[in-house]
């Protein structure tokens, strides 16, 4: 026996296979109608550039698509996905070589590459599938996770995929068996069925069912194909081009710029104004429910769902999509998902953003329909409505504060920059960092921290206003650009170059959301200003406090501009203890609640984020919580008040405990 | 239907501790640093004026303030809550006068830009909290005055409104070109504009209307001519102290502390 020679019959046991091809036509035509009609939809959308950077764009999917790296971070459900995707992908080849081997003639299916490729490795994955398929079923029927939707579409998808695979290989095992054949063993599976058959049945027998088992696969097969485009399974293609078109900005640039003289109407509520991939995002999702598994406001037991968000609008634009002329049905308030409650409970924390395998944008929507909700209907919880008021009269969200931004210099010899205009940084305080108590003490220890590196500093002190970063996440992007616009042209005057703020939310809006507004200066979050002094040897720091620390990475760093070592590398300076890391860390971290215009609402206490946020902290032994963001010091401390009972443990800030570190230097 | 809101821009309440100031010379407050908003009663006749003319239809709202330069703001949020027209009477005194040369000035005005059917004004305002200009400017118009009212209805005769009162509500029919001072309520809290409709408010005109052109004559109007004047304005201090209570056992600080409260309630 020649292994050069190896190879078997196509379409043994089966004549009048015309039949097959008659029967692919239509297949192809169902299957090819229901792509159409995806299309069709998403290209109601409006314009958005992403398309661009195809290399990037490349390489995002090689990365997600093909090596599934974000699908790979929920072990159990990243493994049997990639079993059934990586079996289904090479059964698919296998097809194909089968059908270029008999149809085109091209006579590939033989040899070694027939022994290792088309048997063995086409018989082991197909094995890896069906253990996919069964850890699947596992899954949906006993592990049931919180956040699994249970549908009839899903089931019938696992049951049809199950009966395919298993039909296929009680084809190959009696063909092996009825034909004898000599190379049977190459294929594991089909060779152990073909031993067990051979038992049971006559060559006669196994040839019936043999013809009988073909056409029901056939049938099964061609069945899924053409129903697949109309179910979660279009995701292979849908998921792909949806990587693809993936946001390349950081999340902290995700939502969109309005043109306020060209817009005919701020914000959105009805599907058509969404952009298109937005609109093919809907399409994309495989209802894996990582998303409102990961969102704070749904694992608080809100009412929020950013998954659900996205199926219930899939199912509005399938509907209007019947009904055709309906894109511009209103969507607010239309679904549980998208009640105006719902809406109003995003943290604009982005971990469903971060968290999906398919590159959905799910938070900026949110955004979008709470600008149509704030700019268009002006109706929203009467909290936002005062923050948003005292910003459009004060310039700060902080309704009721007594301080003025000057209050915590006092005592201290802390320049502004009208009296110093060569200083060689800005130090952006924030509305956060002067107007709330807690965090002037933070805002001073910053300052102390530059001093003693020898860094020429000045703060705006009065002329200092709210960057527009919670307008805008509230809703209110006409102020959020005003504000921008009044901001910009103050760092014109004084001809601001470098801006270092402690605040994770206006580092994001200046880096990310101002250069579109015409900023044009470089700005740092202290974390990496502080980090690069370091470097440079200009903080002598001296870890001689034993604290055990433990970091709380702001979304806005960690997140929405995957910022999280800079300051780790700090913290690790500021005690001999190592750095201990919370279960949820880096880009995984957990909202403290804050975001999103959240921090100026009041809660029921058992659906508070920060409890949540306190509680995983209180399970570590940790004596010190270092933050970098005020909201998330405000929030986090009141979070561990709150639960932490007679334990000690406090919460601190990073310039709070490297200024401690500094000052045992002397 | 015509009506008429007179609003005021004061110092903002929310003021920071730091930020506020007196004014020795003037005895008023600083507004050098200090930030200016709406009076917010003056938002709550506004409010009930809109509401009015929501439910009435085919009516005008008018706002008018006597201010200075900045409350132009404060007549461009009206105006975004869908006012339709807006008056600054400038104000380039050299100090805020009483109300009721305050009401003077408004009357004059008021009479300039024609006859009302209804003229609305805030309760009190939030800076000296005298509560006069309303009845000031109504005896300076010569016509019926109503305060504490927080809504009103159109009738055949003229309006019927409802009044705060202490013990509850009063209901009466006032005629038509009658002053009402406006309380606030549940129902009258200041709506939120919509951003186009702010958009807009900024390409609106605000008429401007000087003392000349009320042929008032400015030097006729200083200090000594108010009728009611402050003597003395300081911010109060505020002393504290703090002692600890000595004592054996608790029974022994009680009683201390008890001898304290006592001690103390004795001076008041
Ligand atoms: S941004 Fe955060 S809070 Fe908002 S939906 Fe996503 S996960 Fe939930
Ligand atoms: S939006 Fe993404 S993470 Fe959420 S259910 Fe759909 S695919 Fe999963």
């Amino acid at each position: 026996m020649n292994p050069s020679d190896a190879t078997r019959e196509v379409l043994w046991n089966i004549s009048n296979s015309w039949i097959m091809y008659a029967l692919l036509l239509p297949t192809l035509l169902i299957a090819g109608n229901g792509i159409l009609l995806r299309i069709k939809r998403w290209k109601k959308g409006r314009p958005v550039d992403r398309l661009d950077r195809p290399l990037e764009r490349l390489q995002n999917v090689w990365r997600h698509a093909v090596l599934q790296r974000r699908t790979m971070r929920n072990r159990y459900a990243g493994i049997f996905h990639a079993f059934i995707f990586w079996g289904f992908i090479t059964l698919t080849l296998a097809t194909t070589v089968v059908f270029l081997h008999h149809d085109f003639g091209w006579q590939i299916m033989q040899g070694r590459f027939y022994l290792y490729f088309q048997s063995l490795f086409v018989d082991l994955l197909g094995l890896l599938a069906l253990i996919g398929v069964g850890m699947a079923a596992w899954r949906r029927a006993f592990l049931q996770p919180r956040f699994l939707v249970q549908s009839s579409e899903a089931t019938w998808i696992l049951v049809l995929a199950f009966i395919i695979l298993g039909t296929g290989f009680l084809l190959e095992g009696w063909r092996i068996a009825a034909t004898d054949d000599p190379w049977g063993n190459w294929s594991p599976v089909g060779s152990l069925i073909a031993t067990f058959s051979i038992h049971w049945m006559s060559v006669e027998t196994m040839q019936f069912f043999h013809w009988g088992v073909w056409w029901f696969h056939l049938l099964l097969v061609f069945g899924f194909i053409a129903w697949a485009p109309y179910t979660k399974m279009l995701h292979p293609l849908t998921a792909t081009l949806n990587i693809y078109a993936a946001n390349l900005k950081p999340i902290g640039a995700s939502l969109k710029t309005i043109d306020f003289e060209s817009e005919e109407s701020f914000g959105i509520n009805r599907l058509d104004h969404f952009t298109w991939k937005d609109l093919m995002d809907l399409d994309a999702c495989t209802e894996c429910g990582r998303c409102t598994a990961v969102c704070p406001a749904a694992t608080a037991g809100k009412s929020l769902s950013p998954r659900d968000i996205i199926l219930d609008l899939r199912e509005k634009s399938r509907i209007s999509n019947k009904r055709e002329t309906t894109f511009s049905d209103p969507i607010i308030g239309t679904a549980p998902s998208l009640s105006t409650e719902s809406l109003w409970q995003c943290t604009s924390c982005a971990a469903c953003v971060e968290s999906c395998p398919v590159s959905i944008e799910q938070f900026p929507k949110i955004i979008d329909m709470r600008r149509f909700q704030v700019m268009e209907e002006a109706v929203f919880p009467e909290p936002m409505q005062q923050a948003l008021a005292s910003i459009e009269s004060r310039g700060h969200p902080f309704s009721g504060s007594r301080f003025s931004r000057l209050d915590w210099t006092e005592g201290l010899n802390i320049p502004e920059i009208k009296d110093r205009p060569d200083a060689e940084v800005l130090v952006w305080t924030g509305c956060g960092g002067s107007l709330v108590e807690r965090n002037q003490k933070s805002s001073r220890a910053l300052t102390k921290i530059l001093d003693r590196a020898g860094i020429s500093y000045a703060i705006l002190g009065r002329e200092e206003k709210c960057t527009g970063d919670p307008a805008r996440r509230m809703g209110n992007e006409f102020l959020f650009q005003e504000l921008a616009k009044q901001n910009i042209q103050t760092f014109e005057k004084y001809k601001v170059k470098t801006v270092v703020t402690s605040c994770a939310h206006c580092f994001n809006t200046f880096r990310n959301e101002y250069p579109e507004q015409g900023g044009q200066f470089e700005v740092f979050h202290h974390s990496e200003y502080l980090k690069r002094l370091l470097d440079q040897g200009k903080l002598p720091m001296k870890s001689s406090s034993d604290r055990k620390i433990t970091l709380h990475d702001p979304c806005y760093l960690s997140r929405h501009n995957h910022m999280t070592e800079d300051a780790r590398s700090l913290l690790q300076q500021t005690s001999s203890q190592p750095l201990i890391e919370l279960e949820r860390n880096r880009q995984n971290s957990f909202c403290c609640g804050g975001g999103g215009g959240l921090s100026f609402t009041e809660e029921p206490s058992e659906q508070r984020v920060n409890r949540q946020r306190a509680d995983e902290i209180l399970k570590t032994d940790v004596d010190t919580v270092a933050v970098a963001c005020p909201f998330c010091t405000t929030m986090l401390e009141d979070g561990i008040n709150a639960c932490k009972g007679s334990r000690d443990i406090k919460v601190k800030e990073l310039s709070e405990l490297i200024l401690e570190s500094l000052e045992t230097e002397e | 239907m015509k009506l008429l809101v007179c609003i005021k821009q004061i110092l903002d309440p929310e003021i920071p501790v730091r930020d506020f100031s007196i004014d020795r010379e003037k005895l008023e407050a600083d507004s050098a640093n200090a930030n200016q908003v709406t009076n917010i009663f003056c938002e709550n006749a506004l409010e009930t004026a809109l509401q009015l003319r929501d439910s009435v239809g085919e009516s005008s709202i008018t706002v008018i303030c006597f201010g200075r330069e900045s409350a132009e703001d404060s007549l461009r949020k009206a105006l975004a809550m869908k006012a339709d027209e807006a008056c600054l009477v400038m104000n380039d005194l050299n100090h805020t006068p009483d109300s009721a040369t305050t009401a003077h000035v408004l009357a004059s005005a008021i009479e300039s830009l024609g006859s009302f059917d209804l003229i609305f004004t805030g309760r009190e305002s939030g800076d000296w909290g005298n509560g006069q200009t309303g009845a000031y400017l109504a005896e300076e118009l010569k016509v019926p005055y109503l305060p504490f009212v927080d809504d009103i209805k159109q009738t055949d005769k003229g309006f019927e409104v409802r009044r705060q009162t202490e013990s509850g509500w009063e209901r009466y029919g006032i005629p038509a070109s009658s002053v009402v001072t406006i309380t606030n309520s549940d129902h009258n809290l200041p709506r939120i504009p919509k951003t186009r409709d702010i958009m807009m408010s900024h390409r609106k005109t605000i008429t401007r209307v000087s003392f000349e052109d009320l042929k008032i004559r400015k030097d006729e109007l200083n200090p000594q001519s108010d009728s009611v004047r402050p003597v003395k304005l300081f911010v109060p201090e505020k002393e504290s102290a703090c002692e600890f209570i000595e004592g054996e056992n608790l029974n022994a600080k009680i009683d201390q502390l008890a001898d304290k409260i006592m001690e103390i309630r004795s001076t008041l």
